[in-house]
């Protein structure tokens, strides 16, 4: 690529060249428009003295250009194949130039036909120096030699074997650029492997060699300072090394960030600067090179890390616009330094003019410079250059070290703080937010300072157009506010900017200053809440209303936040990553009334060597963050709180460059809402980018095969699901409806993969199966082995089921010991759930008996798997139902749930299970859980999709009480009997195995009536053979009966449960209470204004009741 | 028929747009549109996208085709060639027009697609008009004329078929009987 020389006192400038045939002159390091001097297809050397500018160019030519303004100036001279080297030498008279045809000609620069050959190397020669006393003329070739030649008569000196042979320049190990000391070229310093071997004039021996532990690879170059004093050395994997040659001692290691191949070496004439060359074409400084005050390296290690900083996190991205300077190497991986293996096959030749009189500067193919400099110290040098201070050199890739040097893992600067959803800082046209609720953009270009707002949703609120004067650079935006936040100015203080649109007084603003030297780095709305997170390590938390809430200090530095509801998301440095990778942890908090702490610090995993892009969370609640690899992950709650990857956007990417920007996650449906960014990792502003929705996929093996799939498929559900028991754990409200379905397509799935398996002979694996069903699916499972003849298994699915029957048994108990209001929840779960054992097998076993009745018709070719899965699957439908079912059968019948237990349990076992299959009960189930969803919107003032339950302590009954009366109170003008419905519906439908539930429970007073009286109506009523029918009728002969009577029913139905435990007795009271009331309206009342427990002697009279709310329709 | 059945028919063409409202599916004879989610693109039929457009519900994304470059590309092609291309849209008239007319706010270089669409338009119906004028002058029995669209077909159609009437009318009683010379002659 490239190279040159500076004279000072001339023009003070850096020239290099490069392969693509440009020579560029550099009036500064951070000249980012070099003039360009184009002197052929490509450049393999350049040499600049007394105004002319020599360059070795591809035509084979050696030619000569005015300097500085570039006009060609003849051809000096020419070989058979290009020149890989030129120099001048001390007084610029002549030059020397080397080429891959063997020969080196020295040329007069006035007189060009004064030109002497020598001949005697055997292959390409590499590189060239002259004697500083014009004398000797030391070459160096590929084929092993270095020669130094008496240039007068053109004859070897000398012949010393010391480099490796190889056949061309482009395979040359090292490119070994030796050099004569100045002032008197005492001695020639010639690069061998990793040592730079010093030879002295005349005698030719080898006075000396310099070498340092640190040198791991062949040194490719070395120069001597201006004053002949020190002695530069660079390496091919770009290690730059200075020794005082007469103390030997090293004095200087620096190594080159991405450890590209130093090609090009030249030191300052004057002061202590090394300017240098990479194989990559980047060009870098280094500054206070052995300056005697020797702090060359204090700062420079911190500045680097800064810097640096910006560039891998800023700096990444193509469409970065700007005052950026992005680091745009292409890493390939390359280990000649003179010619590149990329097709740009550039060829770097360092040509130097007298050591005294040049440095060097690289640069970039495409002129994209990458300049580098350790800036310490620039003071020094203004007299000399311009301009040192380079301030908007963004990059320093050398990482300078005075002592040992280290060579092992890196450190992985850390990565900036950052808003999910928003485009790098930079941008004039920026997204500072894109959301589920809406974008902020930001426009910071010449005439306009502004920030826009708008809304996906207008009811929410209108567009709003601010002006930007602060210079906010973070936002985030909610259902209820805008919060912006600014960094701290020389006068101004880092600010707070709170919009708070939905308030409902006239002040909608408030800005909260922050203290000195504390500046605001993320910031994030929850629900009534805002936090910021600043550079002091404090976590400070505002309610939306402007009022200072908790602070508390953060392990370390923010990263990124999110807030939604009352969970708070943090994430931040828990110290250094190495080698690439980021080291964060996360902290979830809960700001709600029990304020707790859900993730402590946990690490957060990351793909290898990514960083983190989106953290956020889904729409349900649940935390969710997205790296640089495109790697969604979420929490996974029911797994002790761990974190899942659930979709690789990358997967989804047609071009290697391409990414998805993500902005929302949803778990019900699931989608992954992204932007998709053409060649970039984030959309531009304009043209507006439109939403794209991906699904999630869990990185199951095999997902190609059935199996595979499935089992993907199962664990997504769950994961995707487990959002529903974290929002009931949290008293949150959430369709019931989602939560069957979801049990429903898990349940479908699990009997899918039993049949597979079954199919494959898996039995072991069945039984594993089936573990992860519910009751009533092991059930069916259970009789599709019997079905299929797979007796044992059969056997054991059986005995797991009693095993889980237990199971469900035990922990029911204990939970009916526990007294809390989440239990109140999951009652009508657990109760069924446990009641179900017992009925379970006998039913099963009756089932089977029928089943296979019925099945052995069209059990013919039971082997035909499709033939086989029908009737499975139709009964996998009931079963998985029959959780619902039960509810359902319960909530449409009011609460009726009794008469299918007597009827199951005592004489017509076939009609409770036909009923059960009946498709009626699908019905059934739709209406009520419609029903039941309705009446819990009309329960509550409003309804969005997740809306804390008022809680209902035990402790608190009383004003829980009040609070249904009241509502009760406006309900009595409607019917009674609707207000019951949410009661029943809610507190039953959720259980899950409804037949069984009754064998449990105490009898109501009118089951026993019923039974007693069953009889009597089917002869009165021949024709009733549904059951509803039969408890229809009964019912209306119930209500036909005098208040003593069934009194006398109750309690005779009571006597047999009263013994149920302390609790039921001292709830007896009330319950006795109510009976005295005789009114069963009244009854339904205090039913209400009990908890939802469900303890027998509630269950009897909301029997009862039930029943009556059956009259009432 | 006329163009504005023929437009009218083209409103049920399905077109994506944004929403900033949010509504359940609706359930429409023709099929279930939504839900619409704020922020969310969702395809709907023309006349709905328009409809929601006038009350400012929704911002509408333009068809993919409706992009200068593949539209000059698709310019040029119709140029070069003899016979008629195909179109991106069977319809693209009706929904450049529409769209355009409605909600060029969200298309961007809305001019620039509109002089291109007319470009287009421009060279069909003079191909149209071409082929026509050989097929009368042939007096070939029949044509055939691929891609064309509906909005292509009616702007001639009625016409031609009148026309050809009219003709066959003139030529049959023309058929001058043997014995009596026309005035012409």
């Amino acid at each position: 690529m490239l190279f040159l020389s500076r004279r000072a006192g001339f023009s003070r400038c850096i020239v290099t060249c490069g392969s693509d045939g440009d020579v560029r002159i550099w009036e500064d390091l951070d000249d980012d428009d070099p003039k360009s001097i184009n002197v052929g297809e490509k450049a393999y050397s350049c040499a600049l003295k007394n105004g002319k500018l020599v360059t070795a160019v591809s035509n084979n030519t050696i030619q000569v250009h005015t300097f500085p303004e570039g006009v060609p100036d003849g051809i000096l001279t020419r070989f058979t194949t290009n020149a890989n080297h030129v120099v001048f030498n001390g007084d610029g008279a002549k030059i020397a130039a080397g080429s891959s045809d063997f020969l080196v000609k020295v040329v007069d620069v006035m007189d060009c036909s004064q030109q002497k050959t020598f001949r005697g190397h055997e292959a390409p020669i590499l590189s060239l120096s002259f004697d500083p006393k014009d004398i000797f003329l030391a070459s160096a070739s590929c084929d092993g030699s270095v020669k130094v030649w008496q240039i007068s008569d053109q004859t070897c000196a000398i012949s010393l074997p010391l480099l490796q042979k190889c056949n061309d320049v482009i395979n040359a190990k090292s490119i070994c650029r030796l050099a004569w000391q100045p002032k008197g070229g005492k001695l020639l310093a010639v690069p061998v492997e990793k040592s730079v071997k010093l030879y002295r004039r005349e005698t030719w021996n080898n006075q000396f060699d310099l070498s340092d532990n640190f040198i791991s690879q062949a040194l490719n170059i070395v120069t001597w300072s201006p004053c002949g004093q020190y002695l530069a050395a660079g390496s091919i994997n770009g290690l730059i090394i200075v020794w005082n040659v007469e103390t030997k001692g090293c004095m200087e290691r620096v190594k080159h960030e991405k450890g590209y191949a130093i090609c090009g070496l030249a030191w300052h004439p004057t002061c202590g600067r090394i300017a240098y060359t990479d194989a990559e074409g980047n060009l870098g400084l280094l500054e206070n090179v052995c300056e005697p005050s020797g702090k060359s390296s204090s700062s420079k290690v911190s500045s680097r890390v800064e810097k640096d900083y910006s560039d891998l996190f800023d700096g990444d991205d193509t469409n970065n616009a700007g005052d950026f300077l992005s680091d745009n190497a292409v890493e390939t991986p390359f280990s000649k330094r003179i010619i590149n293996d990329d097709e740009e096959d550039d060829d770097l030749m360092l040509a130097s003019g007298c050591p005294r009189q040049r440095s060097h500067i690289l640069e970039d193919d495409e002129n994209s410079v990458d300049v580098t400099m350790l800036k310490t110290g620039s003071n020094l040098l203004k007299e000399e250059e311009e301009d040192d201070q380079a301030d908007n050199i963004h990059n320093l890739p050398l990482v300078t070290s005075q002592r040992p040097f280290y060579d092992g893992p890196m450190p992985t600067p850390r990565q900036k703080p950052f808003q999910s959803g928003s485009t790098p800082v930079h941008l004039t046209h920026r997204f500072m937010v894109w959301n589920s609720v809406g974008i902020i953009r930001c426009y910071n270009d010449e005439q306009d300072n502004a920030i826009d707002v708008e809304f996906h949703d207008t009811s929410i609120h209108h567009a709003t157009h601010l002006s930007n004067t602060l210079n906010y650079t973070v936002a985030d935006l909610s259902h209820e506010a805008i919060l912006l936040a600014c960094e701290s100015t020389d006068e101004l203080a880092s600010k707070l900017h709170c919009l708070h649109f939905s308030s409902w007084d006239s002040s909608k603003e408030w800005i909260v200053d922050m203290p000195q030297n504390e500046d605001i780095e993320a910031i994030c709305l929850g629900l009534g809440w805002a936090a910021a997170a600043t550079s002091a390590l404090l976590l400070r938390l505002f309610t939306i209303g402007g009022v200072q809430k908790e602070v508390f200090s953060l392990p370390g530095p923010v990263v990124s936040m999110a807030g939604y509801g009352e969970q708070l998301f943090i994430v931040y440095h828990r110290g250094t990553g190495f080698d690439g990778d980021q080291c964060l942890g996360v902290q979830l908090l809960e700001l709600g009334k029990k304020k707790k702490q859900i993730l402590h610090g946990d690490p957060l995993p990351l793909t290898r060597k990514s960083y983190l892009v989106w953290v956020g969370f889904s729409a349900e609640g649940t935390p969710c963050y997205v790296d640089s690899e495109g790697i969604v992950r979420m929490l996974n709650r029911g797994l002790g709180n761990t974190w899942t990857p659930v979709c690789n956007t990358r997967e989804h990417c047609k071009g290697k460059s391409d990414h998805y920007w993500v902005v929302g996650i949803h778990e019900n449906p699931q989608q992954l809402r992204c932007i998709p960014c053409k060649g970039s990792r984030f959309p531009p502003t304009l043209p507006r980018p439109a939403i794209a929705i991906l699904s999630f996929k869990l990185p199951y093996c095999q997902t190609a095969t059935e199996k595979g799939q499935m089992e993907e498929q199962y664990w997504r559900s769950v994961i995707f699901h487990s959002h529903l028991d974290y929002l009931a754990k949290n008293g949150y409200e959430y369709e019931e409806g989602t939560k069957n379905q979801a049990i429903k397509e898990q349940q479908e799935l699990l009997m899918k993969m039993l049949a597979l398996s079954c199919k494959l002979e898996r039995e072991f694996r069945c039984v594993e199966l089936a573990d992860l069903m519910t009751q009533n699916a092991v059930n069916l499972a259970i009789k599709y082995a019997s079905r299929s003849r797979r007796l044992i298994l059969a056997q054991r699915l059986s005995e797991l089921a009693v095993e889980k029957a237990a199971e469900l048994a035990a922990t029911r108990v204990e939970e009916e010991e526990e007294d809390d209001f989440r239990k109140e929840l999951n009652a009508g779960y657990s109760n069924t759930a446990t009641e179900w054992s017992q009925p379970t097998l006998r039913n099963k076993d009756e089932e089977d008996e029928e089943d296979t009745g019925e099945a052995d018709d069209k059990e013919e070719k039971p082997e035909i798997h499709k033939h086989e899965q029908n009737p499975f699957f139709k009964n996998a439908n009931s079963s998985d139902v029959a959780a619902i079912k039960s509810g359902a059968v319960i909530s449409s019948s009011q609460g009726r749930v009794n008469p299918f237990k007597v009827s199951a349990n005592s004489k017509e076992p076939a009609i409770s299970v036909n009923s059960a299959r009946s498709s009626n009960i699908l019905d059934n189930m739709n209406k009520s859980s419609k029903k039941s969803a309705l009446s819990r919107a009309t329960n509550n003032e409003n309804s969005p999709v997740i809306k804390p339950l008022v809680p209902k302590p035990k402790s608190k009954q009383a004003s829980a009480a009040s609070y249904f009366q009241k509502r009760i109170s406006q309900a009595d003008k409607n019917e009674d009997a609707n207000e019951e419905n949410p009661k029943n519906s809610s507190s039953e439908t959720p259980v899950l195995c409804p037949q069984n539930t009754e064998s449990q429970r105490p009898k109501t007073g009118f089951q026993m009536w019923l039974e007693e009286n069953r009889s009597n109506i089917l002869s009165d009523n021949p024709d009733f053979s549904d059951e509803a029918d039969i408890i229809k009728e009964g019912m209306i002969r119930f209500r036909g009966l005098s208040p003593e009577e069934r009194k006398a029913w109750t309690t005779k139905a009571k006597g047999g449960t009263t013994s149920d435990g302390a609790e039921a007795k001292k709830r007896k009271r009330v319950v006795d209470e109510s009976h005295e009331t005789e009114n069963q309206k009244e009854k339904a009342k205090e039913n209400l204004n009990l908890p939802k427990k469900q303890k027998p002697l509630d269950l009897s009279t909301n029997q009862k009741l039930s029943a009556f709310a059956f009259k009432q329709e | 028929m006329d163009a504005a059945e023929v437009e009218f028919l083209a409103e049920k063409e399905l077109v994506t747009i944004i929403p900033n409202f949010s509504l359940d599916k609706i359930y429409l004879i023709g099929g279930d549109l939504g839900p619409f989610t704020p922020g969310l693109p969702v395809d709907v039929p023309l006349w709905l996208a328009i409809n929601l457009k006038q009350r400012q519900k929704c911002r509408l994304t333009p068809p993919e085709w409706m992009d200068v470059e593949k539209l000059e590309k698709i310019r040029d092609h119709e140029r070069k060639e003899e016979t008629f291309t195909p179109m991106p849209s069977p319809c693209y008239m009706e929904l450049t027009k529409l769209l355009l007319n409605h909600a060029s706010d969200n298309i961007p270089k809305a001019d620039e697609i509109r002089t291109l669409i007319k470009d287009v338009w421009d060279t069909r119906i003079a191909k149209l008009r071409v082929s026509a004028d050989s097929f009368v002058r042939q007096q070939e029995a029949h044509a055939q004329l691929d891609n064309l669209t509906l909005m292509e077909i009616n702007t001639s159609g009625a016409f031609l078929t009148q026309a050809l009437n009219q003709m066959y009318k003139l030529r049959t009683n023309l058929q001058p009987p043997e014995s009596a010379p026309s005035q012409d002659f």
